[in-house]
């Protein structure tokens, strides 16, 4: 698993009410007549068919410790007071990152131009939580296939961005997964192009 | 073992498997970063006592420690050239540690890599893998197979033809769960239906998760299964202690859950990560006085793809099967299925079940192309495009065979005829990789004019399938359209072939529809009426253009005339809300309510119109702003407030809003009512470095309609311009969009300029990574969302 792995095609299992919750639905208090939330599933649906997912992992051996910093096989140095907590007890940290395609955005800025926003923002919605639910897919397929050896991960990943994990450390994700094969590409801000794109690390514990 | 001595195991009783070995070994001293499999060979005592261990705590069935021992999986320790050897001392190790009544189950699973279109590992190449396994499992004496802990049901599908094409010993297939799917996204179902038509003896779930959220995975295959159904569960969830991985249920608590597996469904029960003898010999004291559930033994009529499964039954929906993927009188889809070119494939597969289709037909047939290419090339495309199961529409038996082998779920072959070779050839097809058909009544003496020449080969074909064990619930007869252009009594015919399957036979029906029209006008008329009289007589399903909407609606209400569509409820949910206008387009239906209703509504498409009524009964256009639609937007916002909307409604509000603007302003200008209506000017952008706009496009349109004048500046805009713009049009407020910590800054800089400059305007900030702190740093005011910008827009300016 040290070597980089890329999934394509991807069709990740994904929690609908996640995508209502970045929407402000709030499940006790929010009114929406059937009709209304047939439209959301339709757009949810739209979102899920023209979304091209694919994602890329790759394990490393975590050389030491030093809070805030972490330092990987290969050098890199990762910096984030919660990062090293959360990688505390791993000797390997799974590396990984998803990205949903530039079609998708292209569909939501058509979206806003047609002045349907309200759409565009359903879309959007969906289309960070589906990428992101891709990372979930990742994570659980990586716990299976290290559990017959008594390993397994951390339940939560963090992505660069995440409290005092710097954004700017997506450049060494970019350049550990080899963004460009997946059809990404960073700005000088950091910025990951297509925009549904999104890097993240967990920790392997155990043996 | 024969699959009869298989069986003969669940008699009325609970079947017993091992539990988790790795943990048993990594405490007989196996390290980590070994292969496990290698270790164990060269360790036989520590395993033969692993083994016994099982074998003395009650286990019926033991798996071999084969688990990784694909030659795949071995080239990750370099060992892919010791497969059939290693496999083959496993195997004879677990004989070895067996007692005279325990069984052996040659263990197969993951090969590590996903397969094609997930991965990078071809089907023939995982295929072969596991077949070396596989050789050296029998050549190590296994009484049966078990393919377990398998992520996609494809890689279930080849390790289970391995072994199918190299003996006939039974084969057990579990596949791991992560709630309600597999993790790469395979319903319960559609892995029951997929896995027993292919071959499998008994199917279920392992490792996944503890055993009370695999209750609900075996719930939902049980009503379907023809095959024993198997739950391994782990021990609960692991958890580091002291250095090392436990799980946190005990034996006593694991084995408490017996009794609701066996009420579930299940036949068979282990354990898996985390459960060692002490969890299986508590498991066997819970299920001695446990026996197998009755199962309800009607047939289904299931054809599935990996993702969705459906059944066909003349008292279910009507099942409409697509027909546009077929190149015949297409000159497009020819041209493209001529230069390889998948795109069209793709959008017609996408359309066809926009439209309603639940099953789509797929037909290569182009001359001069190789078909077998082709249609595996269109079944590959169709997959990874949409979840409807296939229906493959081919007479070439190669073709057919490289497309059924590949296709991850249980398919329809289309057609098997009473020709002698088609039965030959394609029944044994069929049955191999476990597909459903549609019986053609026609044989070698040609195609039968009437009914009953026509039933009679459908008995034929019958009988030669049930050799084969096949029953009626896999068969669709097609009740052979002629066209009536010819002979006008030839639809009569058919509907009785229709009529004598659904009500005598009991077998499921279907028909290329748009045969009957052929050479006459008109054809549409022809085809609506003849799809309704064969559904009247018991259709089960058609071929037919789902892009015809007509034909759409025509099966959405003989549903509801033939009680197929329960309540309406399909046709209410699609026709509710929606009227014909005089042009034939559906609209929403809007009348009815208030200008100040519509605004509440979001209803863009009404909203124009309600306007000029207003507008036409005398009302002032400034009072229809101030009374009606200023306080719609406003009760709109304290909605959102109060998280009685969400944000779509809010936008949604805003959209109608300035829809109803934009009919009142020339009325505004013309009645010199417009003057200064607006808030305040805003300069809003992203800015420089930043490329996220739609929260920025939110904000402005909400401004917008709030009654600001808001002149959107776009993204990735340089300090300058905005500060120039700002002043060339003396803007109240500057408001700034970032999402990100490393664009932020630029917020700084366009305040640095505001100061240098001596303006006086307001600095309002938002985006994800900005908070209240952050913007009073550098002097600006912080929105947290597109609403609470809006609410201190008001503030600022007032």
């Amino acid at each position: 698993m040290h070597e980089i792995k890329v999934l394509k095609c991807l069709k990740p299992v994904y929690n609908k009410s996640l995508i209502l919750s970045r929407l402000g639905y709030d499940k006790k208090r929010t009114v929406l007549s059937g009709e209304a939330m047939r439209e959301v599933e339709r757009l949810i649906l739209y979102t899920e068919k023209n979304l091209n997912l694919k994602a890329a992992y790759r394990v490393m051996d975590i050389i030491r410790i030093d809070a805030p910093q972490v330092v990987l096989s290969d050098g890199t140095v990762l910096s984030g007071m919660k990062l090293s907590e959360l990688l505390k007890d791993s000797k390997e940290a799974l590396i990984m990152c998803a990205t949903g395609g530039s079609k998708i955005m292209e569909l939501i800025e058509r979206l806003q131009a047609e002045g349907k926003m309200s759409e565009a923002a359903i879309v959007d919605a969906a289309a960070s939580e589906i990428t992101d639910s891709a990372l979930d897919l990742v994570m659980n397929m990586v716990g299976q296939y290290l559990r017959p050896k008594g390993q397994f991960l951390t339940k939560m990943r963090f992505s660069p961005g995440y409290g005092d994990f710097d954004i700017t450390q997506q450049r060494d994700f970019y350049r550990l997964l080899d963004g460009e094969t997946l059809g990404i590409s960073i700005t000088d801000t950091c910025m990951l192009i297509p925009e549904k794109s999104v890097f993240a690390i967990a920790g392997i514990i155990g043996k | 073992m024969t699959k009869k001595e298989f069986r003969k195991l669940f008699n009325n009783r609970i079947v017993l498997l091992d539990g988790g070995m790795g943990t048993l070994l990594q405490e007989a001293g196996m390290p980590g970063g070994v292969c496990p499999e290698k270790w164990a060979a060269e360790n036989s005592d520590l395993l033969i006592k692993a083994h016994r261990n099982y074998v003395e705590a009650g286990s019926d069935i033991i798996y071999t420690f084969t688990f990784g021992a694909n030659r795949l999986k071995l080239s990750d320790y370099g060992l892919s050239d010791e497969t059939v050897e290693l496999n083959r001392t496993l195997a004879q190790i677990a004989r070895k540690a067996a007692g005279r009544n325990t069984k052996i189950a040659g263990d197969i699973s993951s090969c590590g890599s996903l397969l094609s279109p997930f991965g990078d590992i071809d089907f023939e190449t995982a295929v072969d893998s596991f077949k070396a396994q596989v050789k050296g499992l029998l050549e190590g004496g296994v009484d049966l197979f078990v393919i377990e802990t398998m992520m996609d049901l494809q890689e279930a599908r080849a390790a289970l033809i391995a072994v199918k094409e190299l003996c006939d010993l039974p084969v057990m297939v579990t596949m791991t769960f992560d709630g309600p799917r597999t993790i790469m996204g395979s319903d319960p179902v559609s892995v029951l239906v997929t896995l027993q038509s292919l071959g499998a003896d008994a199917v279920g779930c392992n490792c996944s998760s503890g055993p009370a959220e695999m209750v609900e995975i075996i719930e939902k295959m049980k009503p379907y299964a023809k095959v024993p159904l198997i739950a391994k569960p782990n021990a609960g969830k692991p958890t580091l202690k002291q250095g090392k991985t436990v799980f946190n249920m005990d034996a006593g608590t694991f084995a408490s859950y017996a009794g609701t597996l066996v009420e579930a469904g299940a036949d068979a029960l282990g354990g898996c990560c985390g459960t060692t003898p002490l969890f299986i010999e508590k498991l066997k004291e819970c299920t001695q006085s446990l026996r197998p559930v009755q199962r309800e033994t009607k047939p289904y009529s299931l054809v599935c793809s990996n993702r969705e499964t459906v059944e066909i039954h003349p008292s279910l929906p009507f099942t409409v099967i697509g027909e546009r993927l077929n190149p015949t009188g297409k000159k497009a889809l020819k041209e493209a299925l001529k230069n390889g070119d998948m795109e069209l494939v793709a959008e017609i597969a996408r359309s066809q079940v926009e439209a309603g289709a639940r099953l789509l037909d797929i037909n290569a047939g182009v001359a001069g192309i190789d078909e077998k290419v082709t249609l595996e090339a269109m079944v590959r495309t169709v997959c990874n495009t949409v979840s409807v199961p296939i229906v493959l529409d081919s007479s070439n038996a190669e073709a057919l065979e490289s497309a059924l082998r590949i296709y991850p779920g249980r398919a329809i072959i289309n057609s098997i005829s009473g020709e002698k070779e088609k039965i030959e050839k394609l029944l044994p097809l069929a049955k191999k990789y476990g597909a459903m058909f549609i019986l053609l009544p026609v044989n070698d003496q040609g195609v039968p004019e009437t009914a009953e020449e026509r039933i009679d080969i459908v008995r034929e074909v019958y009988n030669e399938a049930k050799k084969f064990g096949f029953g009626k619930e896999d068969i669709l007869v097609d009740g052979l359209v002629m066209t009536v252009a010819s002979n006008q009594s030839c639809a009569v015919e058919t509907l009785k072939v229709i009529s004598w399957c659904s009500k005598r036979f009991k077998v499921n029906t279907t028909i290329g529809l748009s045969n009957v029209s052929f050479g006459l006008p008109a054809r549409e008329h022809i085809n609506a009426s003849f799809l309704s009289m064969a559904v009247a007589n018991g259709l089960s399903t058609a071929i037919l253009n789902p892009n015809n909407e007509s034909m759409m609606q025509n099966v959405r209400a003989t549903d509801v005339l033939m009680a197929r569509d329960l309540d309406a409820k399909n046709y209410i949910d699609f026709y509710s809300g929606q009227t014909k206008s005089e042009n034939n387009t559906v609209k929403s239906q809007a009348s009815g309510k208030t200008l100040y209703d519509l605004i509440l509504a979001g209803d863009r498409d009404a909203v124009e119109e309600a306007v000029r009524q207003e507008l036409i009964a005398g009302r002032l256009a400034k009072d229809i702003m101030n009374m009606v639609l200023i306080p719609a937007i406003q009760k709109v916002g304290e909605l959102y407030e109060k998280k009685e909307y969400f944000l779509p409604q809010l936008i949604r509000g805003a959209e109608a809003m300035e829809k109803a603007m934009k009919v009142l302003e020339p009325e505004l200008v013309k009645n010199s009512d417009n003057n200064n209506h607006h808030h305040g000017i805003i300069v809003i952008a992203t800015v420089k470095g930043d490329v996220h706009d739609i929260g920025k496009n939110i904000v402005a349109m909400l401004l917008r309609n709030y009654g600001f004048n808001v002149i959107d500046l776009g993204k990735d805009v340089e300090a300058n311009h905005i500060i120039e713009t700002a002043k060339k049009h003396n803007a109240d407020i500057i408001a700034l969009s970032a999402l990100m910590t490393t664009t932020m800054n630029q917020m700084k800089v366009v305040k640095k300029l505001m100061d240098c400059e001596g303006m006086t305007c307001r600095l309002m900030v938002g985006g994800a990574v900005l908070d209240n702190s952050y913007a009073e740093s550098i002097g600006a005011y912080y929105a947290h969302d597109a609403y609470r910008a809006v609410k201190l827009a008001e503030e600022l300016v007032k």
